[in-house]
């Protein structure tokens, strides 16, 4: 079996599970946010709230409207601290963080583990070589009175990533290349399995980029085997002893793809199609008015270096706007604490709590002008996904992002000074 | 357990329909289900709403429901009576709010099928046909269990008879 397979065999007590069974599966940790808090609390009300015991295995997490625009909002974040006092749920609050960054921050997740989320990036958790999959509010409400969850088993693709990547280039440019390759929901209903010296070679921060923007190639989840790497952070952080999962040497795949990663240069996705990728050398004339790094995409640690190092001592072209989001409180800390947040805005960024931030306009606290053009570090791109279907959303690593801040115009981030920055732990 | 056969007109829309933007509050922040119903699909199907009769199917183009995927648009369908959505391909967040929520899914190619045809649906014989146009299809059968959940009219309606889980037993 491949990873998927063996993650949901095991926990729904069967020997072998193949794509296309339906299987009940004990779930290790679940995830509400904010967006969908009040349907999940509704739904949890129709199975009855006398004793939750999954509620310690669950974590509330206020991050999409942060800080609320409206009542409404407002109104469910009271709800969701109220829930989690009464039932002994994981509260994550204003400025704490990007659910699919607290979370394994957090401790909460562990290898071999099933996660399931309310929002389509929750496959970030297989990073960690834990099965995490997006759910809605009445899979949430049947997790927390139950402990299960039905699954459908997907059928799976294994992409190997050849060589290492080059300096300046990132795991955001790989799903790029690969949603250039199969296209935006290419690999719906299925999950993805990375392997291979390039993804050996990247840090726990690129490999959760690898894991979460697998959501945009429509699949279930994205897992990647454990490594040293991934036990000293999970210790780290305090998660529970990890089981790690291997797949079988005849493990069975619907797909196998193969990527050579040292020749990958960076991509950028165009206007509002985030399959309609090129290579960032074929449209570095391409103006840019605006630069966003953040989100559960790339709103990590690294990626916040990235920026800086390409930004130290240099200002940000004329007329360019900047905003940086961290994806977490402790990323925040850290970024103070190694001044990145100083570098970058003594370059002229502004640099905002963590949170959502500008991923979307759900809170109104950015919103693009008529034919502006975006680039940010983000996941989606779709005509008026920013406030306003007048104005262009471009899509890149953070390294092409600050790159293009830079210079004004898309820019490839190996041929600015700081661009080749990697992380050298 | 099979589902009842379906004979409704259909109403047909395009391909990579996102129900987030068109049949969802997530860009209408307060507004509620009932409101979101009297404007579905207006965007992609301006008459969509008020043609839409109870127990019609939505016929659709690959990827229905993609992106993120909001529950609320499985509730605004059950709300106007959407008996059946029909498309070659759905959106995977999409296929489990329809399953939890009792709205049969149909996988199926849906070339040749005009607005308004009347589309006949025979879960059991595993069919589906379009009399008008010489239509006939098969259809893929859909795993027991989720049979169960549908049958049962949604996950939480089964939960509620089954707390433990025993889908082989509804």
């Amino acid at each position: 079996m491949n990873l998927v397979e063996k993650i949901l065999a095991h926990h729904a007590g069967v020997a072998t599970v193949k794509p296309g069974d339906v299987v009940v599966a004990k779930v290790d940790f679940a995830m509400v946010h904010d967006a969908r808090a009040l349907n999940a609390l509704k739904q949890i009300q129709k199975l009855g709230t006398n004793g939750l015991p999954f509620a310690s295995r669950t974590a509330l997490v206020i991050d999409h409207f942060s800080p609320p625009p409206h009542p409404e909002a407002a109104n469910t974040h009271v709800a969701m601290r109220r829930f989690a006092e009464e039932h002994g749920a994981v509260l994550f609050d204003v400025g704490d963080g990007i659910c699919h960054q607290v979370l394994p921050e957090g401790g909460h997740l562990t290898c071999g583990d099933i996660v399931v989320g309310t929002d389509t990036h929750s496959t970030t958790y297989g990073a960690f070589n834990a099965l995490g999959t997006g759910v809605e509010g009445t899979d949430i409400a049947a997790v927390l009175t139950t402990g299960k969850l039905w699954f459908r088993v997907p059928e799976s693709i294994r992409i190997e990533l050849k060589g290492e990547l080059q300096p300046g280039v990132w795991a955001k440019d790989v799903t790029l290349a690969m949603l250039g390759r199969l296209g935006a929901e290419g690999a719906n209903y299925r999950s993805l399995e990375y392997v291979g010296s390039g993804v050996a070679a990247m840090a726990i921060d690129d490999r959760m980029t690898l894991s979460n923007h697998a959501a945009e190639l429509g699949a279930k989840a994205a897992l990647l085997e454990a490594d040293e790497k991934t036990l000293a952070w999970l210790k780290a952080h305090g998660a529970r002893e990890p089981r790690p999962v291997k797949a079988d040497a005849d493990a069975q795949y619907a797909q196998r793809i193969e990527i050579d990663a040292a020749a990958l240069a960076p991509q950028v996705a165009r206007a509002h199609h985030i399959d309609d990728v090129v290579s960032v050398t074929e449209v570095a004339s391409q103006r840019i008015d605006v630069a966003l790094i953040g989100t559960c995409t790339n709103g990590r640690l690294d990626d916040i270096r990235q920026a800086a190092a390409i930004l130290k001592g240099r200002r940000l072209a004329k007329g360019v706007r900047m905003i940086v989001t961290p994806a977490s409180r402790d990323i925040y800390i850290a970024a103070l604490r190694e001044g990145l947040v100083e570098t970058l805005t003594a370059a002229g960024a502004s640099v905002e709590a963590a949170g959502c931030g500008t991923c979307v306009n759900i809170t109104g606290h950015f919103i693009a002008a008529d034919r502006q053009v975006v680039i940010s570090s983000a996941n989606r791109n779709f005509k008026g996904r920013l406030g306003n279907p007048s104005s262009e959303i471009w899509i890149a690593s953070a390294a092409t992002v600050a790159a293009s801040a830079l210079l004004g115009r898309v820019a490839d981030p190996r041929e600015v000074e700081g661009g080749r920055w990697r992380n050298a732990a | 357990m099979s589902l009842p056969n379906i004979s409704a007109a259909c109403h047909v829309v395009g391909d990579d329909i996102n129900t987030d933007v068109h049949c969802s509050s997530k860009y209408m922040p307060g507004r509620d289900t009932a409101y979101v119903a009297q404007h579905a699909f207006e965007q992609v199907a301006p008459n969509f709403v008020s043609e839409f009769k109870f127990g019609d199917v939505i016929v659709a183009g690959r990827n229905f429901g993609i992106n993120s995927s909001r529950e609320q648009a499985v509730h605004v369908m059950r709300l106007l009576g959407v008996s059946a959505v029909v498309a070659p391909s759905f959106g995977r967040q999409f296929f489990r709010n329809a399953i939890n929520n009792g709205l049969p899914l149909v996988e199926c190619d849906t070339s040749g099928i005009e607005d308004k045809d009347r589309v006949e649906i025979d879960f059991a014989a595993g069919v589906l046909t379009v009399p008008e146009r010489k239509i006939r299809r098969a259809l893929p059968t859909l795993p027991p269990a989720i049979q169960t959940l549908l049958a049962a009219g949604g996950l939480i309606a089964f939960l509620q008879q089954h707390p433990d889980w025993n889908v082989g037993a509804a």
